[in-house]
């Protein structure tokens, strides 16, 4: 099926673990008072192809320009008060792999509704109260001591407790979980003790600073314990846990999941605008798999809201009074093209460089996705915690640079085609990728081998089908891939350039290859790092190190772009910039 | 008679065995490990690779996985989907009553349009034969996708008299079914035509026509029943194609159905989900054969034998 917008050599992950948290240990955040769900910044999107499957990378489909529309907040002011009732129909490109969040990759917007998270985590990565009301956090980072908040109860009338919590972390990281997502968020996970009712000790096998933030993470979702003794499979479907929304029906492959309000609600994040039940009676959303589908039915009337419009729609359905485009820009590391560090060509980083400065990458992004994706200017995305701004100005198109770099590694002499050449040898890349994954992107692929045809570099873009793509990813053997991930924490550097995350035995983010000790060394460092200014100032250094030795070419950041009509209001975006419905209602 | 059924019955279960083998050796022998598709190209633990390995049994060398396998389906047991994590039957059963709606929609679609073309058409003066003739070959030119973006387009979205989002119900089902029924009642109202003009030639016709039978008469009594052998011939082709329409038509509809769900698994080699799908095509393939061979005899009487 179909999935997504991309592919490339990895999945994204979709957790994120992030390191700005604001509890310091020993204390419990005060809640700020922060609007919980995030407001969109405002960008747009792509979409993948209705492919519903587990995609190579959780790309989000995306979409969008800058937009003008609100913020929930502002949208609300102009509203008025919220009104209950109504049931919202929200049209998406393709179901999830898997409901529970646990196994598949997160899909947040399925699991979100009904499950909800310990902590919270808002658009500045602080993290906030939620199932969990306060949280110790021992000298040595390695134990949590979390107390949770009473009088919450499942759906399926289960009282959340200690013991649900216990049983969820070990739901989490079982083997016959087969998670594909969420475990990784909270690998350090040894085990949790139940104190009282109302009282767990987590204890980790080495402090990681992004735990709270995979804690916050929609793969964290808190499920009733009383389904997860059952055959995993089963919660593919049909999940139950303490969240505004349920569904008795479950999901239907290519058809869609149908919730209704779980009455009684009263445990929103502290912070939320809405803290009682949901607006909203019910939520439906439809898996419709084609752009134009989509659209339509959101223009007719027959959607109130339809996610990945493409691109090239965005600004009429903008221009449009009866509609509004939301969008957020994903965190973490954009959708690039990563160079092969190890062999081949681009093992030599003049050549890595000349390939960054030599190909106007904005343009190109410009003209394929009229400004519904900002040009990428970094190793990670400006709505990532721990961002940072000072490498932007090595992402800079410099034809003349570029070409000096091309001569100075000796690839001088030039053939019949016009192409370089060095001891009679062409200078020629191969770009790998998986067509049923990489669909919407082909005309991308294929400017930037008509741009790096200009400085006489022969890019050969394959399409292989998945089988032969990861025997040569695996091999070695190519010079180029395309990755991007999806994730709220400066930790996914780690994934992307850790050298422990190559992909030889099988694949993993590492597409790059990129084997640097130092840089090994410092995401280590700042994964253990109980201070935020010190995680930020090593995640600072390594986003300099990799764009001084020019191991990744980012290309665009992926948004998630949300067509609506204007009478739909207090859509949020969250953590991984999915839009949340808890706090959405409808004018009449 | 007797005999004729269980020749009919070894050989659909020959045919069935046949499908299901070559499906089962196509995916094995494809390039790629199975594991790293069941993981979808992700990042994968070792431990979650060794968990997929021993659930599925892929350790386990071809001839004894082939073996376990059939036995398996004789015992009526698909198996589970490696990708929606359902058990076959529960995904096969989800989808197919869909399908099977939109087929038999599409066939009724099929037959009002094709049968008065016929009939009207059938040896007429130029004036309303080429219209007729025209909208047959353009039937048969438009794809089957552009036709039900087109529909969609106006007949949903401009004029909002159907619903798009794979709605249940007849009026969900009016557009999906124009749109897959326009290239086979093309083709059959031009064959139909053809052994109309035929038949009306033929000297029982006129003498028909001498005894005083009125022109609707002849054409519904004595040509339709003629024109129709070469149309019943047709069917098993007509199948397939629309087996193969569905796949563009659901998805262009976001219907539900069997043909997605195929595209779906034959695209992330979900074995156990193909196989279920081809047993249930190839079944539905031997039920329309072996209807269409008898059929011949309700049409022609001089294929009756005095066997029974």
């Amino acid at each position: 099926m179909p999935t997504p917008g991309t592919a490339t050599t990895s999945t994204g992950t979709t957790g994120t673990a992030t390191a700005t948290a604001t509890a310091t240990a020993g204390t419990a955040t005060a809640a700020a008072a922060e609007r919980r769900r995030t407001a969109p910044r405002t960008r747009r999107f792509t979409s993948r192809p209705g492919v519903a499957v587990a995609a190579l990378t959780a790309l989000l489909p995306l979409a969008a320009a800058c937009s003008s529309t609100a913020n929930g907040a502002a949208d609300q002011a102009a509203a008025g008060p919220p009104k209950a009732g109504g049931t919202l129909t929200l049209a998406v490109p393709y179901g999830p792999t898997c409901l529970d969040p646990h196994q598949g990759q997160a899909d947040a917007l399925f699991s979100r509704a009904v499950l909800d998270s310990l902590v919270w985590q808002d658009e500045k990565g602080a993290i906030h109260p939620w199932l969990a009301k306060s949280w110790k956090i021992s000298d040595d980072q390695r134990t949590y001591t979390f107390v949770l908040r009473p009088g919450v109860t499942f759906s399926d009338g289960t009282p959340f407790d200690a013991a649900a919590v216990k049983a969820n972390l070990d739901h989490v990281v079982a083997p016959a979980t087969k998670s594909a997502g969420a475990a990784q968020l909270i690998e350090n996970y040894r085990s949790a003790t139940v104190v009282d009712d109302h009282t767990v000790e987590v204890t980790l096998a080495a402090p990681a600073s992004s735990f709270l933030s995979g804690l916050a993470s929609p793969g964290l979702g808190i499920e009733s314990p009383a389904t997860l003794t059952d055959d995993p499979k089963a919660l593919c479907s049909k999940i139950v846990g303490t969240g505004p929304f349920t569904s008795a029906a479950g999901f239907t492959p290519q058809q869609g999941i149908t919730y209704q309000r779980r009455e009684g609600y009263a445990w929103a994040p502290e912070g939320a605008a809405n803290q009682g039940p949901a607006h909203l009676d019910g939520l439906t959303v439809r898996v419709v798999p084609e752009n134009s589908s989509r659209l339509g039915a959101l223009t007719s009337g027959q959607a109130d809201a339809a996610s990945a419009i493409a691109p090239v729609n965005v600004a009429k359905l903008k221009a449009d009074p009866g509609f509004a485009v939301q969008s957020a820009v994903a965190p973490g590391v954009p959708f690039s093209y990563n160079p092969n560090t190890e062999k081949g060509a681009l093992s030599d980083v003049r050549l890595r460089k000349a390939l960054r400065a030599g190909i106007d990458w904005p343009l190109i992004v410009e003209k394929l996705y009229f400004g519904v994706y900002p040009a990428a200017q970094g190793p990670l995305s400006p709505t990532t915690p721990g961002y940072s701004k000072s490498v932007a100005d090595q992402y800079k198109y410099d034809p003349a640079a570029s070409a000096a770099l091309l001569d100075e590694a000796g690839w001088t002499a030039r053939d019949a085609e016009n192409y370089r050449t060095k001891d009679g040898k062409r200078l020629t890349l191969d770009f790998l990728y998986v067509g049923d994954y990489f669909g919407p992107h082909v005309a991308l692929a294929t400017q930037i081998q008509a741009a790096a045809k200009q400085l006489g570099i022969e890019l050969r873009n394959q399409n292989l089908d998945a089988g032969s793509y990861v025997k040569r990813v695996l091999a070695g053997d190519y010079d180029l891939l395309n990755s991007s991930n999806n994730n709220f924490s400066p930790d996914g550097l780690r994934l992307i350039f850790g050298s422990a995350h190559i992909p030889t035995t099988k694949i993993d983010n590492n597409a790059a290859r990129y084997h640097d000790a130092g840089v090994d060394a410092k995401l280590a460092e700042a994964l253990a790092a109980g201070d935020p200014q010190k995680q930020n100032s090593l995640y600072a250094e390594v986003q300099q190190k990799v764009t001084d030795d020019a191991a990744i070419l980012p290309l665009f950041n992926n948004a998630y772009v949300l067509g609506r009509s204007a009478k739909v209001h207090g859509v949020v975006f969250e953590q991984q910039s999915f839009p949340n419905f808890a706090d959405a209602w409808l004018s009449q | 008679m007797i005999g004729a059924v269980a020749r009919r019955l070894g050989g659909s279960v020959l045919v069935l065995w046949g499908a299901v083998t070559v499906a089962f050796l196509a995916l094995h022998l494809t390039s790629g490990d199975p594991v790293d598709l069941l993981t979808g190209l992700r990042a994968s633990s070792d431990g979650l690779r060794a968990e997929i390995v021993r659930e599925y049994g892929l350790d386990r060398p071809l001839a004894l996985q082939y073996l376990t396998f059939l036995s398996h389906i004789l015992q009526g047991d698909l198996g589970d989907s490696y990708v929606l994590h359902l058990p076959v039957r529960t995904a096969i059963g989800q989808q197919l009553g869909s399908t099977l709606q939109l087929l038999a929609a599409t066939v009724v679609v099929t037959v009002v349009i094709a049968v008065p073309a016929a009939l009207l058409g059938a040896g007429r003066r130029p004036w309303v034969r080429t219209p007729v003739s025209l909208l047959e070959g353009l039937g048969v030119a438009v794809p089957a996708f552009w036709l039900g973006t087109l529909l969609l387009g106006v007949f949903s979205f401009k004029l909002r008299w159907f619903p798009a989002l794979g709605a249940p119900g007849i009026d969900g089902l009016v557009l999906p079914a124009l749109a897959l029924a326009a290239a086979p009642a093309a083709v059959i109202a031009r064959v139909l035509r053809r052994g109309l003009e035929q038949t009306l030639d033929e000297p029982f016709v006129t003498t028909a026509r001498t005894r005083g039978v009125g022109e609707a008469a002849v054409r519904l009594r004595h040509g339709l029943r003629h024109g129709l052998l070469p149309v019943a011939t047709l069917v098993g082709w007509l199948t397939g194609s629309l087996i193969g329409g569905a796949v563009v038509v659901e998805s262009v509809f976001s219907r539900q159905g069997l043909g997605t769900l195929a595209v779906t698994a034959v695209r992330n080699k979900d074995l156990p989900l193909v196989i279920g799908i081809v047993l249930v095509a190839g079944l539905v393939y031997t039920v329309v054969n072996t209807a269409v061979d008898l059929s011949y005899r309700l049409i022609d009487p001089r294929l009756r034998t005095r066997e029974a």
